[in-house]
């Protein structure tokens, strides 16, 4: 898990201004969800590449600076790198190269290189995402998109909560930084340094749940009840917003109808790699 | 265990999604049957907490580090899976869309290795062990099995999904969460050990009879 405290950069990055930053929340949405559905699910490296094109244009109208972006996509892959890496040496194929009882094949070879090119597109999708636009607007966003009334609410709430825990937890942090606390300090004893983290743990979920009782006792006393409904702002699309989603529909199945037509003719790029 | 996109098949991540989908109907249900209008602040702010929880990494030995779920800590708190599933599904879809940890055609798989699994592992082993050795021991168990069956389960799917084969799978998996397991199981115990002393009152073994 990514450290949280960033959570407040990144929503200052996502309200700055650009063509992509102004968009409509759902469009925005709904373009990184197609995005991530389509490269996620493709079985040849053409489709996710034609899309990973596109959204480096994306990051540069939006005016994100690349190093950055990918300085965030690196730190995402850990968990799917470590699955990655050992493809090549665990699917049979033809081999490729061997050494003792270590062989690389072909087949996991591929599959390892497709694995890896739809988990970066997919990265990439969020990262634009979550850079061109704060959480609030991703939850409204989901919200009217018709997210059950139950779930949609929990959800507004809790991104609103966030941020007052992300500020909760560095002061906890910070105070026990002025007393020294380190947590991979050799000095005290580890079992001390779990109980410390475990009463943190502990301050935490009472401050929540006393944080929930207070929302709640405020939120009746302004008449929200059962049937209450969050309120959504009207805004309606622009023809921006079109023009977006209309260029993203287009690339998508030029691309799928070269691959249906074509895929001889793209050699390595559209073979099928996928082994599932 | 954050199973990222692109690595389960499309049809796989459907089959995932419709059991997310049902489960979310359970337990909206039990929500709204047992914890009445409270449930939505109560269960949102709650979410941001654990949200902040599992951010917290913890070094355990061998060099690296491990951070609580805290899906069977929930799961006991309030006596039933279901809130766990409420919980992780929205600190789920926030960490999915927002953070890029776990994939968004995954969310289903994930939402039942971590909530459904991890929950109910949880709480029927606190359960049904409490009686046994006690209620911090039971709820250190059920803690440790329920994130060395969700990393289990989480092995399983990757190796119906064709991307990795089971034997090393679940060896690696059960083998590196058995040790994050243990600081899981301890973080549980200390937590409910804390609660104890700061708010009893929230703890479901202290309150009376009848009450919420």
């Amino acid at each position: 898990m990514p450290d949280i405290t960033k959570a407040l950069n990144l929503d200052e990055l996502a309200s700055k201004d650009s063509p992509i930053h102004n968009l409509d929340g759902r469009v925005k949405l709904i373009s990184v969800l197609l995005v991530i559905v389509i490269s996620a699910f493709s079985n040849n490296l053409f489709i996710p590449i034609i899309l990973e094109i596109f959204l480096l244009i994306v990051i540069f109208i939006a005016k994100l600076s690349y190093i950055d972006s990918f300085k965030r996509i690196a730190m995402l892959l850990p968990f799917g790198g470590a699955i990655i890496i050992f493809q090549p040496f665990i699917h049979p194929g033809n081999i490729l190269w061997s050494y003792s009882w270590l062989t690389v094949t072909d087949v996991g070879l591929n599959w390892a290189i497709l694995l890896l090119v739809r988990i970066i597109v997919s990265l990439t999708a969020i990262v634009i995402l979550s850079s061109t636009s704060p959480m609030q607007q991703i939850v409204t966003s989901l919200r009217r998109l018709k997210m059950p009334k139950d779930l949609a609410m929990i959800l507004s709430i809790m991104v609103r909560f966030l941020f007052v825990f992300i500020d909760e937890l560095a002061a906890i942090r910070r105070s026990q930084k002025s007393r020294n606390f380190h947590i991979h300090s050799k000095l005290t004893p580890y079992k001390w340094r779990v109980k410390q983290v475990g009463y943190t743990v502990a301050m935490m979920f009472v401050k929540s749940y006393e944080q929930g009782e207070r929302v709640y006792k405020s939120m009746i006393s302004r008449g929200f009840s059962d049937k209450s409904d969050l309120y959504n702002e009207k805004s309606s699309l622009e023809k921006s917003d079109y023009i977006y989603i209309f260029i993203i529909l287009i690339i998508i199945i030029t691309a799928e109808i070269i691959i249906f037509k074509y895929s001889n003719q793209l050699g390595y790029l559209g073979m099928n790699l996928s082994i599932n | 265990m954050h199973i990222p996109d692109g690595f389960i098949p499309f049809w796989q991540c459907a089959i995932y999604y419709v059991i997310l989908i049902i489960a979310l109907y359970f337990a909206s249900k039990w929500a709204r049957e047992n914890l009445d209008e409270k449930r939505i602040p109560l269960l949102a702010v709650l979410a941001a907490g654990i949200f902040a929880i599992m951010s917290m990494n913890m070094p355990i030995p061998f060099g690296t580090s491990g951070h609580m779920v805290g899906g069977a800590l929930v799961a006991i708190l309030f006596c039933a899976p279901e809130a766990a599933v409420l919980v992780f599904t929205v600190v789920l879809i926030i960490q999915a869309l927002v953070f890029g940890d776990g994939g968004i055609t995954a969310l289903g798989a994930n939402v039942l290795n971590m909530a459904i699994i991890g929950g109910s592992v949880g709480l029927y082993t606190f359960k049904g062990l409490k009686g046994i050795i006690g209620i911090y021991g039971a709820a250190g168990v059920g803690a440790w099995l329920a994130t060395v069956v969700a990393a289990l389960a989480c092995a399983i799917e990757m190796a119906i999904a064709g991307t990795f084969p089971l034997t090393i799978g679940v060896a690696s998996m059960v083998l590196y969460h058995f040790f994050i397991g243990i600081i899981e199981a301890v973080l549980t115990v200390v937590v409910l050990l804390a609660l104890n002393s700061f708010r009893p009152d929230l703890l479901p073994w202290n309150k009376t009879e009848g009450g919420q």
